[in-house]
């Protein structure tokens, strides 16, 4: 053992105190290099981009179309529904899924190694570090949903078609103007997306269990999508982080309507900027006893 | 680059007053007090539960003292947040790494939060621990002992003036202590100021110049190893004879400074200085008692150290 240098053998290497702030933007690098490197989420972008595709295959090889969802009526004929199709369903448990598996872990999984301390002992802080989980989290929950919409879309195109599109009141819509649509429609969908993977990362720093990460946010996500189906409570649906799902019907209407849209801004801005502060405060008071 | 006026200055690299932590009723660290010069080696040592570890957690920041105050090169967290770490490595307990990357990959993350210049000294620091040649492999399928070595490189990596070890030898077999030993040795004596926590004291005496013993949370001794060992007891012996019963008789009626007690293992055990034992044993044989056995029970700093932290009528103290 031991033919290097030693630092203070090299005589002049000994650093000055107070010498390297490495910041956020390290901390991002180094979050990033974690997660390139995790088998999982390699799995989970893979996946993103290749089930839109079997499902596509399989709905459109069904000899009934799907008729009691949401442009199921159409899904067999037309690209532009079968990819709303496949919307309708996702918002049900796979983009809260889709996200959760990553952000559940993302604090969560720095316990199960123990390795807090390895990263805390060195001159990061707890909310550069909190701020880069935050903000690579969030990444990679908005690159998921792009491949997926992508892959959903384009196999959609090319395996059922791109005729136009009959709206929810009936009208129709022209291909160019159809997939503008479909696309701000699955665009929408960012909005409830990063208020999941916030309120992932909140079970993720509070449980310190990647299980708790990962399915919290989705049972709860059920759970909302359940009450908000139950009838008598309007003045509650708005605030459930369920509803911004349902966001984009108002874009496929005639006329077109934006509240809903707004409605969804306000409330997944909301919930994100709970759970994010509710996380913040818990990872900054607590102490680090693990490993 | 920042300047800052504890530079080369002499500031102690550790300056702890008065820090106590709390969990419920158990005092984890009680009014700890400790002061580490630079280019000291300094050992803090203990039975497990004394308290080191939660002083070192302390020391990094991980958990915060409900009082007293930890000064690092002059500073403190509430004056200097996690800037205070600049200069500072080591590792608390056992050093854990992502174990789905490999070694190479774990210190090229971690140099990231050091400043990416920390990067072109992994390969120097992979070969002071010696695990050139084992970077590729992931972590998962490293060795306790090769965690604990890829733990020294990480530190290292943040060219330290202070580094802080956690019981580095702890767990490894017989070769991954020696070698493990024979490294901190080696950094201790490259100028570095060095914080060893351990509850061997044959470790920290081989490399130490001042030392804190604690119990339960408290100090019950701080100072140098030689006044540590001048408080030493005599050493004790482990006795094997042909007839005891004359063993002990000899000792009580010509020797008053050597005391001899049955062991509870079988034998006796005889306690008195080197020189009085030696001519006790010799008298033993004069009187035609067979001598089947005569090893000492431990090394009188051992003995020191298990009166001071195992028995609850030591007296605490202080000759610092």
């Amino acid at each position: 053992m031991t033919t290097g240098t030693l630092p203070a053998e090299a005589g002049t290497t000994v650093p000055a105190v107070a010498a390297r702030r490495p910041g956020l933007l390290a901390a991002l690098r180094f979050e990033t290099l974690k997660l390139r490197a995790q088998l999982r989420a390699k799995c989970l972008l893979i996946g993103a981009i290749l089930v839109p595709i079997a499902v596509v295959v399989v709905v459109h090889s069904q000899p009934r179309p799907p008729k009691d969802t949401l442009f199921g009526r159409f899904a067999t004929e037309n690209g532009f529904a079968m990819a709303l199709l496949v919307l309708g369903f996702a918002t049900q448990w796979v983009l809260p899924l889709l996200t959760a598996i990553v952000a559940g872990d993302m604090f969560a999984s720095e316990d199960q190694h123990g390795t807090w301390k390895t990263v805390l002992t060195r001159s990061t802080s707890r909310s550069t570090m909190f701020w880069a989980k935050t903000a690579v989290a969030i990444a990679f929950a908005l690159v998921a949903l792009t491949l997926l919409a992508a892959s959903t879309i384009a196999s959609s195109w090319l395996i059922v078609g791109h005729q136009p599109l009959t709206g929810l009141s009936g009208q129709t819509i022209a291909a160019r103007s159809a997939l503008e649509l479909v696309s701000a429609s699955w665009a929408v969908m960012a909005l409830p997306i990063v208020g999941f993977t916030c309120l992932a990362l909140l079970f993720s720093v509070w449980s310190r269990s990647a299980a708790v990460g990962i399915a919290a946010p989705v049972v709860l996500g059920l759970v909302m999508q359940l009450v908000g189906a139950l009838g008598g409570i309007e003045t509650l649906r708005p605030f459930l982080l369920s509803t911004p799902f349902e966001a984009w019907h108002g874009l496929l209407a005639a006329p077109r309507f934006t509240g809903p849209l707004l409605d969804a801004v306000v409330t997944s801005a909301g919930w994100s900027v709970v759970c994010l502060t509710a996380a913040f405060l818990i990872l900054r008071r607590r102490d680090i006893t693990g490993g | 680059m920042d300047t800052d006026p504890t530079v080369d200055s002499p500031v102690d690299a550790v300056d702890a007053v008065d820090v106590t932590k709390r969990y419920g009723d158990l005092v984890a660290v009680d009014h700890l007090s400790m002061r580490v010069a630079q280019g000291e080696i300094y050992g803090i040592l203990g039975p497990n539960g004394a308290g080191k570890t939660t002083f070192l957690r302390m020391l990094f920041g991980l958990i915060r003292p409900d009082s007293g105050s930890i000064r690092l090169f002059g500073r403190t967290w509430a004056e200097a947040g996690v800037d205070v770490l600049d200069g500072v490595a080591g590792f608390v307990e056992s050093p854990r790494f992502y174990p789905y990357l490999t070694g190479l990959q774990n210190l090229e993350a971690l140099a990231l939060l050091d400043g990416d210049d920390q990067r072109a000294r992994i390969a120097e620091v992979l070969d002071i621990v010696d695990l050139t040649g084992r970077e590729r492999d992931r972590v998962a399928g490293y060795s306790y002992g090769m965690r604990q070595r890829l733990g020294v490189a990480a530190s290292l990596l943040r060219e330290p003036r202070l580094l802080v070890l956690d019981e580095p030898a702890n767990g490894l077999d017989p070769g991954g202590i020696r070698d493990m030993r024979a490294l901190v040795k080696r950094l201790a004596g490259s100028g570095l100021t060095v914080l060893l926590s351990s509850h061997h004291m044959d470790e920290v005496e081989e490399i130490c110049d001042n030392v804190t013993i604690m119990k339960r949370g408290a100090v019950a001794f701080h100072g140098t190893l030689t006044d540590l060992r001048a408080m030493a007891p005599d050493p004790g012996h482990r006795l094997g004879t042909t007839d005891d019963a004359h063993a002990r008789r000899i000792a009580r009626e010509a020797y008053p400074g050597v005391v001899v007690e049955p062991d509870p293992d079988g034998g006796l055990v005889a306690t008195g200085s080197p020189a009085r034992l030696s001519a006790y044993v010799a008298d033993l044989v004069r009187a035609g008692i067979g001598l089947r056995e005569f090893t000492p029970t431990e090394t009188p700093l051992e003995a020191l150290f298990f009166m001071l932290t195992d028995a609850g009528t030591t007296a605490e103290r202080d000759v610092a």
